[in-house]
């Protein structure tokens, strides 16, 4: 059982029936289709039993806070990001795209109990459907909370006062202060 | 309820029935969100038939911060200071893997002694939560000594932190690209690289033997205590196939025999130079969880003392450029927290702060298997069951 | 003066005023003791402000703090059935004290039927403990109050029972006649009597239960699941605050003195001890017999967890009763046969 992220990735991607996987900084990282998105839970979950964390990545192009992505192609979507891993230390993310205007996938509650939360949360926060998850209710946001948080386009409403990035995130050293400030603070005092 | 199940619950029926006349409807029972032993603002509805739990659901949020969107409006060295309120039990331990992701993508390594001050500082962490731990959870059913006993100790180990990195739960202390130079040299002066303070590593070593000694007074105070052994043999056992498909980590994964250390697994702090075991339990019930994390403590006190030992001399931290900017790209890094597995999944587009950042935290999937745990148990232990589970509301939340 | 001491009633009124100032009295002192004996135990100092450095005058500021206090009854409460539990709690504590004998002269009234009226009227608190926790209008302290009827009223049985042993042995129910069958010589080593309270006479199997029970009656760690304060805030005394609550804390050292007079009275020797005259100085040996008991007690308060209600019923029911019975049956023999 290899630990190498490359070679996990590869045949990972083998069993899942994907052809596209990277490794970059030692992330094993298997895209799949999203019609096979609980199958490839499925087949791993034998060889993988045990389940980190899933989420959703929002890629949009304008952004209410923050700073939008460098490149300026890519595909406007949410990208669903899913951790398995076994408990000798391998450990593989599994990612799939869906469209925003059809944001719904398949729920895997039943292949792995813990992504119950995880998908509750990602729903709340992203105003992604998971179709056949048992219980789909708001786990950390009030229950009369409209919006969906992570979204990119929803606002911060400190960031509406004062926009990004601020004017001074870090103070200034105080008054006399020579030498060189140190190297955390991104506002040059020049 | 399976045939498992009814053999369970009547282990718990006593065989005297009180009165068979009184029909006592279930009852819908709150514990939280304000309650003495749930740790922080946790709510459980949970409905309730005499002494039995037939159904519960934890209503979670209360402590909600918003770190992931946060996070989006923050440069890296800013999140630094965000991300030790986490589980501010074990602050030094939550900053760790968002350093180590960090560095990865921006392709640079902190020098050797930096990362065994990081290393120390964590199995410092380790050490105050755990003992925090062994010294709640007797309170909470009934044995207010160990409390003081432990908390003592926990007190040597806050001072120690406190003297090198200026605060006890939330030291601030790691820099991109190593640890902060301990000591500045303030405001008005120049800034000097200066070390560690004077006489450190000796007072470590000193608090390490008295914390191993409060562990050998808390197996006889407590794992060897007959009520204790009754109260938590037994009670909220967790099988080890559940835990691992529910994303439960840490000492209750390992409690319940799995032997999944990320210390050993993942190099992101040099462990491979150390020599440390890791304690498993067999049954994965309140007992184990607990002796599993008081022979953790005894462990990390080994680790510490042979980092104090091991420590090269060197840099604090390598150069990196005033502005910070990590180059594209995607990275997940976890570490063995104090409470279990904690990871984040750094998505970089080139800025000053990352595009996404997911905070997988330890106490949100260590909770999520309450549900499926508390159906069927006593009110009673419940409370023994959320203690020897060891949460933090913050690592719930985020 | 031996008008008064001549005249029944008025020799009642001034002995029942006694105990009525005794009892909070020597509470107080027990109160102070727990203070500073669990701090030193636990590596503390305990009180230190009230009264110079060392805390004596804690629990008279306490006292004083809840007296002066809100009078609160919840509005959903039964006010007339709230009020009185307290009272009913005290009052069976106090009641007690009527045949507690300090000397063989100074005793409220040596009834014969002494260690049976005692049991009887210690377990009226139990009826005040039901009725707080049902007038509260709370369910925390319901489960509070429903759990501690049903402690108390399983270990009164293991806590009758273990009394017999001693009521055979002693051949009398009366106090001071249990106190004299002790000073009765057990046997002689050549010339000298050896004279052996119950507990040294073969009543240690019975002494072990009545404490058992004892300290699961007067609802003490390690059984001290009604007012369990981790798990139901404070079991059926959740919504009792000043003086009502000092009534109710008051009782519970108040019971600690009882229990512990009865006990050292019955296994312990009482005000006798060999070789000391009983009437001077029989009230220093029984509060030091008494104290002995107390200090006891408050160490297993500190050291042990608590028992879950069911294990707690199962110790009740599968051990101290049969253990009692067969303890009852051997007192039998022995007494017959020797």
């Amino acid at each position: 059982m290899t630990t190498n992220p490359s070679e996990l990735a590869e045949r990972v991607a083998g069993v899942v029936g994907s052809d596209r996987f990277t490794s970059d900084h030692g992330t094993a990282k298997v895209y799949v289709d999203v019609s096979s998105w609980v199958a490839a839970h499925q087949s791993l979950a034998s060889d993988m039993p045990f389940f980190s964390w899933l989420s959703a990545i929002d890629w949009a192009a304008e952004v209410a806070v923050g700073e939008p992505p460098e490149s300026d192609e890519f595909e406007q979507r949410y990208e669903i990001l899913s951790c398995v891993g076994s408990p000798d230390g391998r450990m593989v993310v599994l990612s799939t795209d869906i469209s925003k205007d059809q944001a719904s996938i398949p729920s895997i509650a039943d292949v792995f109990g813990g992504a119950n939360w995880h998908e509750r949360e990602a729903a709340e926060m992203f105003g992604i459907e998971f179709i056949g998850h048992p219980n789909l209710t708001h786990l950390y946001l009030p229950d009369a909370f409209e919006g969906h948080p992570l979204r990119k386009t929803f606002p911060l409403l400190s960031r509406e006062v004062k926009p990004w990035p601020g004017t001074v995130d870090v103070e200034d050293m105080p008054e006399g202060s020579a030498g060189t400030p140190s190297t955390e603070n991104p506002e040059d005092a020049g | 309820m399976t045939t498992a199940d009814r053999q369970l619950l009547s282990r718990y029926h006593s065989e005297v029935q009180v009165s068979v006349e009184l029909q006592t409807p279930e009852m819908i029972l709150n514990l939280g969100p304000q309650h003495p032993s749930t740790h922080g603002v946790l709510r459980l509805v949970a409905r309730v038939d005499g002494e039995v739990i037939t159904e519960v659901e934890p209503v979670v949020g209360y402590m909600h911060r918003g770190y992931e969107k946060l996070a989006e409006v923050r440069t890296y060295p800013q999140i630094t200071a965000l991300v030790n309120r986490i589980d501010w039990v074990s602050g030094f331990a939550n900053e760790i893997p968002f350093m180590v992701a960090t560095e990865r993508l921006m392709g640079i390594e902190p020098p050797a002694r930096a990362q065994y001050i990081r290393l120390i500082l964590t199995e410092m962490a380790r050490i105050s939560s755990h003992l925090l731990f062994l010294s709640s959870f007797p309170l909470e059913l009934g044995a207010a000594t160990p409390l003081m006993y432990a908390l003592r100790e926990r007190e040597r180990v806050l001072d120690l932190i406190e003297g090198l990195t200026g605060g006890r739960f939330h030291p601030n202390f790691n820099r991109i690209g190593g640890v902060k130079p301990a000591a500045g040299a303030g405001s008005t002066q120049k800034k000097v690289v200066q070390d560690l303070p004077k006489g450190f590593l000796d007072q470590t070593r000193e608090a390490m033997v008295q914390v191993r000694s409060v562990c050998d007074e808390m197996v006889e105070l407590v794992l060897g205590n007959e009520i204790f052994q009754e109260r938590t043999r037994g009670v909220g056992i967790i099988p080890a196939d559940k835990a691992l498909a529910f994303g439960v980590t840490g000492p209750n994964l390992r409690a319940s025999g799995v032997s999944f250390d990320l210390r050993k697994t993942d190099n992101y702090l040099p462990y491979s130079d150390l020599e440390f075991s890791v304690p498993t339990g067999d049954n994965g019930d309140g007992f184990d969880r607990y002796s599993v994390r008081l022979e953790e403590v005894v462990q990390a006190t080994h680790i510490v003392d042979q980092a104090t030992d091991l420590i090269p001399a060197g840099d604090l931290q390598t150069k990196v450029p005033r502005i910070i900017k990590v180059p594209r790209g995607e990275i997940y890094v976890r570490a063995e927290n104090p409470k279990g597995e904690m990871g984040y999944y750094v998505v970089s587009e080139g800025g000053r702060g990352p595009y996404r950042l997911k905070i997988r935290s330890a106490s949100f999937s260590n909770l999520s298997i309450l549900p499926w745990l508390l159906k069927g148990q006593l009110l009673p232990d419940v409370i023994a069951i959320l203690g020897s589970l060891d949460f933090v509301l913050g690592d719930v939340d985020r | 003066m031996s008008a008064i001491l001549d005249n029944f009633w008025a020799l009642l009124g001034l002995k029942v005023l006694l105990i009525a100032l005794v009892v909070p009295g020597v509470s107080l002192v027990i109160i102070f003791a727990e203070l500073k004996i669990s701090a030193h135990m636990q590596s503390r100092v305990g009180p230190y402000f009230a009264g110079g450095r060392y805390g004596w005058a804690q629990p008279l500021a306490d006292g004083l703090k809840f007296m002066q206090k809100e009078d609160l009854v919840p509005r959903d409460a039964d006010r007339p059935v709230f009020k009185i539990a307290p009272m009913v709690v005290l009052a069976g504590t106090m009641a007690v004290f009527v045949i507690v004998p300090f000397s063989p002269s100074l005793v409220v009234r040596n009834l014969d039927l002494g260690i049976f009226y005692a049991l009887a009227a210690g377990s009226i608190g139990t009826v005040g403990v039901l009725m707080a926790g049902w007038s509260s209008a709370n369910k925390y302290s319901l489960m509070g109050g429903l759990r501690a009827a049903a402690q108390l009223i399983a270990y009164e049985l293991p806590l009758v029972l273990a009394v017999v042993g001693v009521v055979i042995a002693a051949g009398t129910m009366s106090m001071v006649g249990i106190v004299e069958a002790q000073a009765e010589p057990f046997f002689h080593l050549g010339d000298t009597a050896i004279r052996l309270p119950y507990l040294l006479q073969g009543q240690f199997v019975g002494f072990a239960i009545f404490v058992i029970a004892m300290l699961a009656e007067l609802s003490r760690t390690p059984f001290d699941m009604p007012i369990a304060e981790s798990e139901l805030v404070m079991g059926y005394l959740t919504e009792y605050s000043g003086i009502r609550f000092t009534m109710f804390f008051l009782g519970e050292y108040a019971g600690m003195f009882a229990m512990s007079a009865v006990a050292s009275t019955l296994f312990l020797g009482g005000y006798y001890f060999p070789g000391l005259d009983s009437s001077t100085f029989g009230p220093i040996i029984l509060m030091t017999k008494v104290g002995l008991l107390v200090f006891v007690m408050i160490w297993f308060r500190w050291t042990f967890p608590r028992f879950r209600e069911d294990q707690l019923q199962s110790i009740a029911w599968r051990w101290l009763v049969p253990l009692s019975l067969v303890n009852i049956a051997i007192t039998a023999t022995l007494k017959v046969v020797f």
